[in-house]
């Protein structure tokens, strides 16, 4: 039964809200200051703006909104469907005064790709782009992979244990330390450590493959921001294959792995218990799923002779699955060509490895190894049962930080999820399917939406059919707070039509 | 929906109503600053019928038609004459260009990336590059960038001045050489080439200062700081 949301409710997820845009207002400066230093004036201007407005709003909802109220589920999550929402508003105002996108539309589409870490793009002209914008589009990835209300919880640290909802709102179920702050906090430890190890590597190797210093810094540390935060934007319109380095792509590979990582694992690492690597339910998942993908892939790659050298296709084909396991993006081949010169089992390959995506609690998205491990653990228990005696008690573990019981809820709900999840990736394949695109190109395209894939196969593009732009916008949403907050908002918008007094 | 406890006063309907109104009314504040302040739309003077795109649902046409899967594929070796190609014909059939002397033109952009066998460049020849030119000195949007991947001779490639990006319009240069689906340096669809012409010098493309951006944006600053001295106030009160 719904009873009808009263001015407390309201209060609450304006009030929080209203922070998260405030903590988007403070990021713009960042390419603000940039655009100023580059002599990029309409850019600063725009920045400043948007800065602005962000930040008036933010205040504003401070302001007028002002409540000690405490949290609860059902308000943390209707307040992170609702900043998903509107972020990308203030977030996407840049982009659409930067000169380089057709609408709006087109503009709220980047943002959200952005802040949602799909790395779809509908950008005209990338090659031409001013370079603070550019960074703006990365740095979206770089604060949306490690959540937007991550940011909020790490700056507002005041608000402190009420706003504990918000940060499992954002699809994050694991608290790594027992108070969220300090669980945000260490997240950003973690992330800007492997910024200045991973930007410093980039950056020598993008030296070595013939940029200039200020130029590898550049493209260095934006790289980064895409592969760790498993982003997949580019500065250039030809990805990865720009730098025709296959030390680039060495580098690339354990940062974007790192991004699969989740932060429960990163903690563990960072206290030592690298055996963690080994135990874990989803490392191993990932690492089975890997090999058994990477040799069809081979065996697809072999069979349409695209390759002649095993070296050469191992490096390609193996960067491309890590890529889309990960769910960053980054591509080394031209994405026209996984339909005209890789066949049809390499892409299918890659579009799974999407679908099924990374850990959770990692900034990657698709359906995870975790409930992808359980629901076969779970299957390999109920085997055991219906083979073992009557009467014989079967118990299942698995291991994820600690030794855990396998229990019928935890498989019914990864089995619930991942229902959702293809129903999602099915779900705009079809709506591709109805505006006249290839079946393997909707599907493709759906589930690098969805999933924060992000690897493209051209459908999406800027002259692309506004309905599907919505719709993939509305798949990247979903996918990355994993339904349940955008759930929780409907069941607001619900109860104020329907819900009891 | 379960909410605080105590006493329960739901807010009316219409209330709520004006409410979802006010912040659709603010959003649409935001998205209507940013249509007013956008960059001029200046005509490029260039044909419709110039600037047609591919389209993913555009049949292709490839000299050697596509084997099944798993069938052994005739790939072409080349012929010695030289083909006019782009990168549209690159991608969309690799199998019939590869090995294939070609000759293709575009604009430099990125970086110029010098190695111990030459220099990789990379050449556009999507609309921006010839015909209308780069973003944001109009507001002609003909989708992303298309191009391919060149290996240059170094000493070919010391003729290029301007490289593409941001401010910048690239020199547009000519090549013929030969495609590679998988080049020898392992590089995936590039052309190795052995010569190269300039057929049209760069230059920096100014984009003027808008002003109208400048003064919204001074006053948006003036708004951000107002509302924060408000708010710090306020707050110092409770």
């Amino acid at each position: 039964m719904l009873f009808r949301p009263d001015r407390r409710d309201f209060t609450l997820i304006g009030f929080y809200t209203g922070k998260v845009i405030f903590g988007i207002g403070l990021a713009m400066c960042v390419p603000a200051v940039m655009a100023l230093v580059l002599g990029e004036y309409n850019d600063f201007a725009s920045f400043l703006l948007g800065a602005s407005l962000a930040i008036a709003v933010g205040r504003a909802s401070e302001l007028f909104l002002f409540t000690k109220e405490p949290l609860s589920t059902s308000h943390g999550l209707a307040t992170v469907a609702l900043s998903w929402t509107v972020a990308p508003i203030f977030a996407g105002l840049p982009l659409l005064l930067s000169g380089h996108y057709a609408s709006y539309l087109d503009a709220y589409f980047e943002a959200m790709s952005g802040f949602a870490t799909i790395g779809l793009s509908l950008a005209n002209d990338l090659d031409h782009m001013s370079r603070s914008v550019n960074m703006w589009r990365h740095l979206m990835q770089f604060i949306g992979g490690q959540g937007i209300i991550v940011v909020v919880l790490t700056i507002f640290a005041s608000a402190g244990g009420r706003i504990g909802y918000l940060y499992t709102g954002e699809g994050r179920e694991e608290k790594i330390l027992p108070n969220v702050i300090r669980t945000s906090r260490f997240i950003w430890r973690v992330a800007l450590s492997y910024a200045v190890m991973g930007t410093t590597a980039l950056w020598l190797s993008l030296l070595h493959a013939g940029l200039d210093p200020a130029g590898a810094l550049y493209h260095g540390a934006n790289l980064f921001m895409a592969a760790f935060d498993t982003g997949g934007f580019a500065t250039q319109s030809s990805s990865v294959a720009f730098y025709r380095s296959s030390l680039v792509e060495i580098v690339l590979l354990p940062i974007m792995t790192a991004g699969g990582f989740s932060f429960a694992l990163h903690y563990q690492l960072w206290m030592g218990r690298r055996n963690e690597l080994a135990r874990n339910i989803e490392t191993r998942t990932i690492a089975a799923s890997m090999l058994v993908m990477f040799a069809i892939m081979v065996v697809g790659l072999g069979r349409t002779g695209t390759f002649t050298d095993v070296g050469v296709m191992m490096r390609h084909s193996f960067f491309q699955l890590v890529s889309a396991h990960t769910t960053t993006g980054l591509a080394t081949v031209p994405g026209r060509m996984y339909v005209t010169d890789w066949g049809v089992l390499a892409p299918a390959v890659l579009v799974s490895a999407m679908g099924l995506g990374g850990m959770a609690g990692s900034t990657a998205g698709g359906i995870k190894a975790m409930r992808v491990g359980l629901i076969l653990k779970g299957l390999v228990r109920d085997v055991r049962k219906v083979l073992l005696p009557e009467d014989a008690i079967v118990v299942e573990t698995f291991h994820s930080s600690t030794r855990r019981l396998l229990t019928d809820t935890q498989v019914r709900a990864a089995a619930t999820v991942l229902l959702l999840w293809l129903v999602l990736y099915l779900g705009g394949g079809l709506i591709g399917l109805f505006y006249g695109y290839e079946l393997q190109l909707a599907l493709f395209e759906s589930t690098a939406a969805a999933s924060s894939g992000g690897l493209s196969v051209g459908l999406v593009r800027p002259d692309l059919e506004w309905p599907l732009k919505i719709v993939y916008i509305a798949q990247m949403m979903i996918g990355r707070l994993e339904f349940i907050a955008v759930f929780a908002l409907l069941g607001y918008v619900l109860a104020i039509v329907r819900g009891r007094v | 929906m379960n909410t605080l406890g105590g006493h329960r006063k739901p807010v009316e309907r219409v209330k709520v109503l004006l409410g979802a109104v006010g912040l659709l009314a603010l959003l649409g504040a935001v998205v209507g600053i940013g249509q007013v302040l956008r960059h001029p739309d200046r005509p490029t003077g260039v044909p419709e019928e110039q600037l047609e795109g591919a389209d993913p649902r555009d049949d292709i046409n490839c000299p050697d038609p596509l084997p099944r899967e798993g069938e052994p594929r005739d790939v072409n070796r080349g012929s010695s004459s030289v083909v006019d190609v782009s990168s549209n014909n690159l991608y969309d059939c690799p199998q019939s260009y590869d090995g294939q002397r070609v000759r293709f033109r575009g604009e430099v952009v990125g970086a110029l990336l010098h190695r111990e066998t030459g220099v990789w460049i990379q050449l556009n020849d999507d609309v921006y590059a010839e015909l209308i030119g780069p973003l944001p000195a109009h507001r002609d949007y003909r989708g992303g960038n298309a191009g391919v991947g060149v290996m240059l001779p170094t000493q070919l490639a010391e003729q290029i001045d301007f490289v593409g990006g941001p401010q910048t319009r690239g020199d547009v240069i000519e090549v013929e050489g030969t495609f590679h689906r998988v080049d020898p340096s392992d590089e995936v669809a590039v052309i190795r080439a052995d010569t190269a012409r300039l057929t049209t010098s760069g230059e920096p493309f100014p984009d003027p200062v808008q002003t109208d951006r400048l003064v919204a944006a001074f006053l948006a600053v003036l708004l951000s700081g107002g509302m924060v001295v408000a708010e710090r106030v306020v707050a110092r009160q409770r």
